[in-house]
């Protein structure tokens, strides 16, 4: 009996008497370059034979690279994978899936045309000899009855008809089928419901019982702290911490890993950007929803003020973007544009009312390749412009114009294709389209994705002057330093609702990544606590704290007499609150404030793993008399695992 | 300098280029036209006409030459509207029975009304047909192939429907005039493909509908996102494609005085290898109506060429069909020489 005294504690390990768990897969040092991008630059692993392990890390920090590395769909450029103390060279999936290494990926590889059964089994249909249906049947049976799953999935349906979650599970299927003895799972739970992810968890769980090593990929904390064992942290394409034990850690620490920066070391480095304030408000949304992926997205942004959208990757911000535009259709919402209401229905409207986008997705929504770099410049023109002919002389002033703000030279223009500029160069082209416009409105998506350093400064500053000059900008990204060091107030966006409104001065990447990471308990939490808001005739808040101050994840007020004196997505100290004494305190029962306005219950929320999740309160105006705090401690505490 | 670009502004490439030479060294500008493909097709043209002039003394001489023209102007016609279709990266097979159609239409019409109502009514008929064509490609998002071929089988079945099963004879031998007389010396037909043409050029490169249809071609997303007004230039080219048809089938009707339920029996065919042969992509965005004048030219001096020197008509096919291929073999080993 060597085990270690933390894997002991560890009551999820099955077997009695463990040795030192062996080593299943070993990565070592990996790097890998798309052209000038690093996207793995010494990036470590070890996986153990039967854990599930966690790989995780902010946008772009590399996971996913690695992930691809270790099951075959890309070739590092550098380092060595050893599996079961052997060194292993993955030239393809097909070697990877024959050294039993699958993966499960959030955009299915699935034949939709193809039955259930057929999936399952088609890496087989590769291989020479006769497929035998009824062998087939029969193993793919039972397969699914060690899922657990056989109810849910009939062999015989259509792939395309399947829902996300049910394709996942044929995916799983088919790894088991090669007898797989490790499978990745790359954010397996981003379109999945509440319900489906319990499922799927279950799943995992069985597949570790049966000896099966699992790598779970994702940005959701709380999934990660509900089902790992282990935890490796990447960030900027290295390993920064490896193989820590899931139960030691909090979710602050592992944030704190991922964002790699000592608390408010970032406010010294950061040049504020001007405060807009006392400024007129150009744009404002209210409540726009655009399904499946936007439900309820809302934000103001002033004159000459640069606002960002922030969130995770998948959370809704380009979907929300497009919304707006009128390119993706809305089922609610309300927007202001100068204060008179608009509703953009097609692109062609937003653009003529001052709204400029510039998508994401530069090679397939910006560039039109066939026209010359003049026609490009001037495409967003052409769709503003009334008129049957080109109407491009009358643009000639601001053509010139923009292209000394380029640093392009004017014979360039003609160039056949913009495909030969650099992709810095080929981004200031399609902003300078806008800018021909002079839009009221910029809204500018992931606008320095695939540019060069040097040219990033320059997009920076051209988005600076945009805004002195009194544009309104909306910049969207995924990189939290570039959003907080561009813009004046950053609105955060997670599993399609907009969560927080905070001027980036209040904020750092950490509390950043705190507000964008979604939350599987949302919709759960807020029940519990509009019910307990009304019931008591209070206000009920769920809050990350610290020692002192707060940062609120959501709240509810049922009676304004009881406001806490902060709302949802906002970060406040102590002393800026109307409950400074409770939040110090965090006593047993009821705390009454000092001026005996206000009393507060608060109750910490914990994991059935024993995870920290924040603190649940509910502030009742006056002095709480008739309030039952063992009750309410009850009901806040049903929300506990 | 500015002022010539100015007025290359609506230009494609090569007229851009072209326009403001004192920015280049002739070697570049040279190199620019080279890599043209139109040029390189004009070309080809210059020398399959040398090429037929060895074969048949009779070839360039000015009665071939008009009879060239004059066997151009029905498929030119077609090749406009199939040219606007091909540049938003769609398909129209069902020119050919559309001609058909409406020729019976006009065919129709002329025995109750007017020559110039009667033409009007059959364009009419042909760009609703296109009309319908394009809503169900652009609005519902069905394959264009696809609805033509559907709209190609229902032409045909109603030319047959609306003819009684024969050539309607009977015509006007007055509509004759628009082939026969002649306006500064070139028949009027000739004349009159001539101004289409132009037309069509400058349509599609000094307007904002000619330079949409472009981008919807080249990069249908990015156009949306521009605020461009791709669904209505989606379905204009199907209309314009259908009024061409009709336009052409007047004019074939007009030589022979009759109205055949069958005719413009795959003309669709040789309209899109004429627009191919012109440069033009099948994924759209790229080609040009100069170039598709410049293939059709080159389908009709290969037929007109193989019929003076007597070869079968059963062979003609085949020696067509062999050329197109070629032509484009050479060009996409051409090309992805001097592109890269």
């Amino acid at each position: 009996m060597t085990a270690p005294s933390n894997a002991a504690m560890s009551t999820a390990r099955t077997g009695a008497a463990r040795h030192e768990p062996a080593v299943l897969l070993e990565a070592i040092d990996v790097e890998k370059s798309f052209g000038r991008t690093r996207a793995l630059a010494g990036a470590t692993f070890d996986l153990r034979e039967g854990e599930i392990h966690a790989l995780l890390g902010a946008n772009g920090a590399g996971k996913s690279t690695l992930s691809k590395v270790i099951s075959g769909h890309i070739r590092a450029d550098a380092g060595k994978l050893v599996h079961k103390g052997e060194p292993l060279h993955l030239r393809s999936t097909r070697d990877a899936l024959s050294a039993g290494i699958a993966i499960v990926m959030q955009e299915t590889t699935l034949a939709p045309d193809l039955s259930v059964l057929e999936n399952i089994f088609l890496p087989e249909l590769g291989t020479s000899g006769f497929l035998s249906r009824g062998k087939m049947r029969r193993r793919a049976t039972a397969i699914l009855e060690d899922l657990g799953q056989a109810d849910v999935l009939s062999l015989d349906m259509e792939v395309a008809k399947l829902s996300a979650a049910q394709r996942q599970l044929v995916e799983i299927a088919k790894a088991l089928a090669l007898d797989a003895e490790l499978i990745i799972f790359d954010e397996p739970t981003a379109s999945l419901s509440a319900g489906e992810v319990e499922r799927l968890f279950d799943v995992m769980a069985r597949l570790k019982e049966s000896g099966r090593s699992l790598i779970f990929v994702s940005h959701r904390l709380e999934e990660v702290l509900a089902i790992t064992d282990r935890v490796t942290v990447m960030r900027e394409g290295a390993t920064v911490a490896s193989g820590l034990e899931t139960h030691s850690l909090t979710q602050a620490e592992i944030i704190r890993l991922m964002v790699g920066r000592e608390l408010g070391a970032i406010y010294t480095e950061r040049e504020v950007a001007p405060d807009a304030e006392g400024e007129p408000v150009v744009f404002e949304v209210r409540n726009i929803a655009a399904p499946p992926v936007v439900h309820d997205v809302s934000f103001a942004v002033r004159k000459g003020e640069i606002l960002g959208l922030g969130g995770l990757v998948g959370a809704g911000r380009s979907e929300t973007a497009e919304a707006i535009f009128g390119l993706r259709p809305k089922s609610g919402g309300e927007m202001w544009l100068a204060s008179k209401k608009v509703d953009f229905r097609k692109p062609a409207q937003a653009v003529r009312a001052g709204v400029g986008f510039v998508p994401e997705d530069r090679r397939v929504q910006n560039i039109v390749p066939d026209l010359s770099v003049k026609e490009n410049l001037l495409l967003a023109h052409l769709g503003a412009h009334r008129g049957f002919g080109l109407g491009y002389g009358a643009r000639q002033k601001k053509v010139d114009e923009l292209l000394k703000l380029l640093d392009l030279p004017g014979h360039r223009l003609f160039d056949a294709s913009m495909l030969n500029f650099s992709g810095g160069m080929q981004q200031k082209i399609i902003i300078a389209r806008w800018l021909l416009l002079e839009p009221k409105v910029l809204i500018l998506d992931e606008p320095t994705k695939g540019v060069d350093i040097g040219t990033r400064q320059a997009i920076y500053e051209l988005l600076q002057k945009i805004a002195g000059e009194g544009v309104a900008v909306v910049v969207i990204s995924s990189d939290f330093e570039e959003l907080l060091g561009l813009s004046t107030r950053i609105v955060v966006i997670s599993d399609g609702r907009s969560i927080a409104d905070m001027a980036s001065s209040a904020l750092d990447e950490e509390k950043l990544t705190l507000l964008a990471a979604p939350r599987t308990s949302m919709r759960k939490n807020t029940a519990v606590l509009s019910a307990l808001a009304v019931d008591c005739g209070g206000a009920g808040f769920w809050a990350l704290i610290d020692e002192d101050d707060l940062i609120c994840l959501n709240s509810v007020v049922a009676n304004p007499e009881a406001a806490p004196g902060f709302s949802s997505g906002e970060a406040k100290r102590f002393e800026e609150t109307t409950i400074p004494k409770s939040l110090a305190s965090r006593g047993q029962g009821f705390v009454t404030e000092a001026d005996g306005s206000r009393s507060t219950l608060i109750v910490p929320i914990r994991s059935h793993r024993g995870h920290d999740f924040g603190w649940v309160g509910l502030t009742v105006p006056g002095g709480a008399e008739g309030y039952s705090a063992e009750e309410i401690r009850q009901r806040i505490e049903s929300l506990n695992g | 300098m500015v002022e010539q670009t100015n007025t290359a502004s609506g230009a494609d490439r090569s007229q851009a280029g072209a326009s403001s030479t004192n920015g280049f060294d002739m070697g570049t500008m040279f190199k620019r036209i080279f890599t043209r493909l139109e040029f390189r097709m004009l070309a080809l043209a210059l020398l399959i006409a040398v090429a037929l002039s060895f074969a048949s003394p009779y070839f360039l001489t000015q009665t071939n030459i008009f009879n060239i023209l004059d066997q151009s102007v029905v498929i030119g016609l077609v090749a406009i509207g199939m040219t606007f279709v091909i540049l938003t990266g769609g398909i129209d097979l069902s020119v050919g029975s559309v001609a058909g159609l409406t020729g019976i239409v006009l065919g129709l019409a002329l025995q109750d009304y007017p020559i110039p109502v009667a033409i009007m009514m059959a364009v009419l008929a042909g760009a609703g047909i296109g009309l319908v064509s394009g809503i169900l490609v652009a609005y519902f998002g069905l394959a264009a192939f696809v609805v033509t071929l559907g709209v190609m089988a229902i032409g045909r079945s109603l030319a047959y429907i609306l003819s009684g099963q024969t050539a309607i004879s009977g015509i006007p031998s007055s509509l004759s005039d628009i082939v026969y007389t002649t306006i500064l010396g070139i028949p009027a037909n000739v004349f009159f493909l001539g101004v289409m043409y132009l037309l069509a050029w400058l349509y599609l490169t000094y307007t904002k509908g000619g330079r949409t249809i472009y981008a919807i071609g080249s990069n249908k997303e990015a156009a949306r996102a521009a605020g461009l007004s791709v669904l209505f230039y989606s379905i204009l080219p199907y209309v314009v494609s259908g009024a061409f048809s009709a336009v052409a089938i007047t004019f074939s009707i007009a030589q022979i005085l009759s109205a055949d339920p069958l005719a413009g029996n795959l003309m669709e065919l040789d309209a899109i290898a004429a627009v191919v042969i012109g440069g033009a992509s099948l994924y759209g965005g790229r080609g040009s109506i100069i170039g598709t004048l410049i293939g059709v030219l080159i389908m009709v001096m290969i037929r007109n060429g193989l019929n003076l020197m007597g070869v079968s008509p059963f062979w003609q096919g085949s020696a067509i069909g062999s050329i197109i291929i070629l032509a484009l073999l050479v060009e996409r080993l051409v090309s992805s020489r001097t592109d890269r």
